[in-house]
């Protein structure tokens, strides 16, 4: 004890409780934009994580190459066939889309639709911690990326949420993350509730569709997209599918377990929302 | 000791950290086990406290803090939380444990249950989730962290035997 106060002991607690209130004040402040630590730590490790990336990816390839063939074989005939029966319902899609159009313009309705100001990123590194679900992609605000950007995968399916932006990264806290909390809406039938993150869902990959309107009969496999209600989120991103339906503790309210549409476990490319408008 | 072997020593000990810090960060975190990810860089404060005592425990407690806040996102209780883990682990190696792996492993053991235990108390004081799911995460975690011990322990000895000058902060 005594050797630790007599080599400046005291002198590195001070430092440490010092850095930690900055580190503390810094965060509370700038509200998702990167403290200076933690963007100076991440902006100099950029090469490395890139690098590390790279490689992990090169080996994951080879490893399912080697040893998932069969099952990569298996997946590509299903793809084929799902391919086949998207071709058929694309094309009913169009035959349904004129006759729509012919109806919109007959009552004089005009046509929505959404514009999304998108900017691709890598996913450069996994959340290396237990107690949320995160990850980090290779944009940060250099390219415009703001806290509170909507991240979706290739399929436009809704990854998450940027919660920290750095300068040329950014974290992305995953819609299954306690944090998460956002208006959904039950494809079917139309029902607005509310889009939360469960620790003990988070395990198994999954979020929770709560506040459910009531006399609603849900199915599971019943789209949940996102609501779009208060304006900080586009509409109309596909979240997931409905798993099951539960009654909460206190047995007054149900819930739904939401499967994501994204595969959270193996993204490489996502996409970040910078803007979006509603056009009619 | 000379400023220049203080230095030496120090790029050395961080020069060690590196591989470490990116082995959990970056290869470690995308291969699970029971759902989980080791903890590394704790373990790495943890073990320079062992082999250096309580003030170097502190400051690479300090540093290792720092870059546990950008990677677990914690806002700046790492950067407490691990120089006071470094600097009390130094103190009991000085007093109660030997410099061995069995030392280290017990400190590290010490050091990984207080970190997920500040973390399970949080997050039962805010109703997060039950306490058996809390605990679902942060036994395994600590249990695969543990694992690794030796492996840290291995690469810090190895730079520990080569720079062994006195530390003076």
């Amino acid at each position: 004890m005594k050797d630790f106060f007599r080599h400046n002991g005291i002198l590195i607690l001070v430092i440490a409780v010092l850095l930690a209130l900055i580190t503390l004040v810094v965060t509370a402040f700038t509200g998702g934009v990167a403290a200076p630590i933690s963007n100076a730590v991440n902006v100099i490790t950029t090469p490395v994580r890139n690098g590390l990336n790279s490689l992990v990816n090169w080996v994951e390839g080879i490893y399912d190459y080697s040893f998932q063939y069969d099952q990569l074989l298996a997946e590509n005939e299903q793809l084929k066939k799902r391919i086949a029966e998207m071709e058929e319902e694309i094309r009913q899609a169009e035959s349904a889309n004129t006759e729509n159009d012919r109806f919109r313009n007959l009552l004089n309705f005009q046509t929505k639709h959404k514009e999304f100001q998108m900017e691709p990123a890598t996913v450069t590194a996994a959340g290396a911690s237990n107690w949320e679900s995160t990850f980090t992609i290779s944009k940060g605000t250099s390219s415009g990326v703001e806290p509170d950007d909507c991240v979706v995968d290739e399929y436009g399916n809704f990854v998450g949420i940027i919660t920290e932006a750095g300068l040329n990264w950014s974290t992305v806290t995953t819609l299954i993350d306690t944090d998460i909390e956002l208006g959904g809406l039950i494809g079917r039938t139309d029902g607005a509730a509310i889009l939360e993150g469960d620790f003990t869902l988070m395990g198994q990959g999954r979020l929770k569709l709560s506040y459910l309107p009531e006399n609603t009969e849900l199915v599971a496999g019943d789209e949940v997209l996102t609501s779009g209600k208060g304006g900080v989120y586009p509409s109309g991103l596909v979240v997931g599918a409905i798993e099951s339906v539960h009654t909460d503790v206190s047995g007054m309210s149900r819930y739904a377990v939401v499967k994501p549409a994204a595969d959270l476990d193996d993204l490489q490319q996502v996409f970040v929302i910078k803007a979006f408008d509603i056009v009619e | 000791m000379t400023r220049r072997d203080f230095l030496t020593k120090w790029f050395i000990y961080a020069l060690a950290l590196l591989p470490v810090w990116f082995l959990e960060v970056y290869v470690l975190s995308r291969l699970k086990f029971f759902g989980v990810s080791p903890m590394l860089l704790p373990v790495a404060a943890v073990t320079v406290a062992v082999l250096e005592g309580s003030a170097a425990g502190g400051a690479f407690g300090l540093a290792v803090g720092v870059i546990c806040d950008a990677v677990y996102h914690t806002n700046g209780a790492m950067t407490l939380g691990m120089t006071l883990l470094g600097a009390g682990t130094g103190i009991i190696a000085q007093y109660g444990v030997r410099q061995s792996l069995a030392g280290c492993l017990a400190c590290s053991a010490g050091a990984l249950v207080i970190i997920d235990l500040c973390r399970v108390v949080w997050r039962l004081a805010a109703g997060v989730a039950p306490l058996q799911v809390l605990l679902g995460v942060a036994l395994p975690e600590v249990l695969y962290s543990l694992v690794l011990v030796p492996l840290v322990y291995l690469v810090f000895r190895w730079v520990h035997n080569r720079t062994q000058f006195a530390t003076l902060f």
